[in-house]
């Protein structure tokens, strides 16, 4: 394998930063002192909780809509402004094209959860929690929330190979409400009595990826601990969907016809 | 240019007086009917999106809000506290403070709630379904059957049940054995109101409890001054007409005082009473106890 996804990756990071993307650090970083004062004013026994949980949900959300409406125009935008084909003009293959624009946006998501993750901290010490052991599955549930940007993005990726951004960005929001409820579409089929219905609920349930596995902001909040089981398995299931949806994205762009 | 930089402030400025104007027509209204949009707490919990703790957050500061807004309001109806509080714990069932302090908020009587013990009663059972070992659940379930319902058995159950629980706290197995003893005792009731008072933070729930053992504590009191009022009527053939003179015949060291430096007085035929501008309330628990809740 070449270095050309890395430099690929690098620059769609670089380009992110230039979009000014990061700037909704800022927001988060306004949203986590503005709760760290005010929740102790207007409510009863839940600073922590709400800082926990604020802060986990506002990574998942900020990073979800990063990982969509980014995820979906890497391609397109990429045709739009006939750039790729002074890229493909190089010793770059389509996959390895694919693959570094990939790694660039999931780099840009790490980046960025990881600031908002200090801020987090900092919002905790603030509100005069002492840092304590249990703290730990916090650290997982960003993780989890990390590995479910990372699913999103191969699935607005995916779209982006065949499709335009705003259709893109409705099947990619599709697949993740469905992936949501994935075990309820489940539970629906196994509540009927048609064998066909249950069939394909139990189909859709294995077919979409599953985010309901990586919700653990709630463990979190209260400090319970997370299985180290569900950590390695969460990652082996992501990894894995994320191949599975890199090589089916490499095939279809590979097909396509530029010209 | 310069028109239009003059005129956004101005723009502002107008806006900011029809809205205070708009608010002053319909703010008492909105108030009086606050409603929920939504009341189903399954149905919200699905549309969270896996967001539910963080909106268990919002519907419990909700909950706080709308107990805050009524709490101290003669005639004030607490209609939405309930479905605001099953709403809470059904999107975080591990939501602690939601089921301790609602629990309290349904429970009390008069101005300080919705005098509704038989929903605390369910709410502070459906926590300890959802966290069986928080033993401070037991300890709230305990004081509902104690205080509102004077079931000393099944507060002496729920004590017991709490006490068995890993690092629960040993006054547990304690107050289970005195509710079995002396389940309605003023010696008992401050007991739990000061466990309450010591074991709790917020400012609301201490001073509830600190009135209450205040109360408790004047009750004790008036107790005392109707046994010496006892002795002094089989001395003299007649109830003393102040404590004054309860205090001349030696039979009190000084002119008893509640809690809040008021003395007492005697009524005319000479039971011990507050003074009618002490801020002291007697707890009053109700003489019929509501019907408990159903499983």
């Amino acid at each position: 394998m070449s270095a050309m996804p890395g430099v690929v990756a690098i620059n769609t990071f670089r380009e992110a930063v230039r979009d000014r993307v990061l700037y909704n650090l800022v927001f988060f970083a306004l949203l986590m002192i503005g709760a760290a004062i005010l929740v102790g004013q207007i409510s009863i026994g839940i600073e922590r909780l709400v800082i926990v949980n604020l802060g986990l949900s506002a990574i998942s959300i900020f990073g979800l809509v990063m990982a969509i409406f980014i995820g979906v125009g890497l391609v397109y935008k990429e045709i739009e402004r006939r750039t790729l084909y002074s890229l493909l003009a190089k010793p770059l293959r389509r996959w390895e094209f694919l693959v570094g624009k990939y790694a660039g946006l999931v780099l840009t998501l790490v980046i960025n959860t990881a600031f908002m993750t200090v801020a987090l901290a900092a919002a905790l010490f603030y509100v005069g929690r002492p840092f304590v052991r249990s703290d730990g599955s916090i650290l997982i549930a960003i993780y989890f929330i990390l590995l479910s940007l990372a699913l999103v993005t191969a699935v607005a990726l995916f779209f982006s190979c065949f499709s335009s951004p705003m259709l893109s960005t409705l099947f990619t929001l599709g697949i993740y409400v469905t992936g949501v409820f994935a075990n309820d579409i489940r539970n629906f089929g196994a509540l009927t009595n048609n064998p066909m219905l249950k069939t394909l609920t139990s189909a859709i349930y294995y077919l979409v990826p599953n985010f309901h596995n990586f919700n653990s902001i709630a463990a979190a909040a209260h400090g319970e601990s997370i299985p180290f089981a569900l950590v390695w398995q969460n990652t082996l299931y992501a990894l894995m969907y994320i191949v599975l949806l890199l090589l089916a994205s490499s095939a279809i762009f590979s097909q396509r016809n530029l010209k | 240019m310069w028109i239009a930089l003059a005129a956004i402030p101005v723009l502002f400025a107008s806006l900011f007086l029809l809205q205070v104007r708009i608010d002053a027509r319909t703010r008492t209204e909105a108030q009086a009917q606050q409603e929920l949009m939504l009341r189903s707490p399954a149905a919200i919990d699905k549309m969270s999106l896996g967001y539910n703790s963080l909106l268990a957050d919002v519907y419990w500061t909700r909950a706080v809000q709308y107990y805050g807004s009524r709490v101290a309001t003669p005639h004030a109806t607490f209609g939405l506290l309930w479905p605001l509080l099953d709403i809470t714990t059904t999107l975080d069932p591990k939501l602690l403070p939601a089921y301790h302090f609602g629990a309290i908020f349904l429970s009390q009587t008069g101005v300080g709630g919705a005098g509704r013990p038989d929903l605390a009663v369910k709410l502070v059972k459906r926590g300890i379904a959802a966290n069986p070992k928080r033993w401070g659940l037991y300890a709230d379930l305990g004081f509902l059957y104690y205080w509102h319902f004077q079931d000393y058995k099944d507060a002496a159950a729920a004590y017991l049940a709490g006490s068995k629980i890993a690092h629960g706290p040993s006054w547990m197995s304690i107050m289970a054995a005195r509710m079995d003893q002396k389940g309605g005792s003023i010696e008992t009731s401050r007991m739990i109101w000061t466990q309450i008072y010591d074991s709790n933070k917020n400012p609301t729930i201490r001073k509830m409890a600190l009135d209450t053992l205040k109360g408790l504590k004047a009750e004790q009191d008036e107790a005392g001054i109707d046994d010496l009022v006892t002795q002094y009527r089989q001395r003299f053939g007649r109830p003393p007409s102040s404590t004054a003179e309860l205090r001349d015949t030696g039979l009190l060291r000084g002119i008893p005082v509640d809690p809040d430096r008021y003395p007492y007085v005697l009524e005319p035929d000479g039971k011990a009473a507050l003074d009618p501008h002490s801020p002291v309330k007697i707890p009053r628990v109700p003489k019929t106890p509501p019907p408990l809740p159903k499983n």
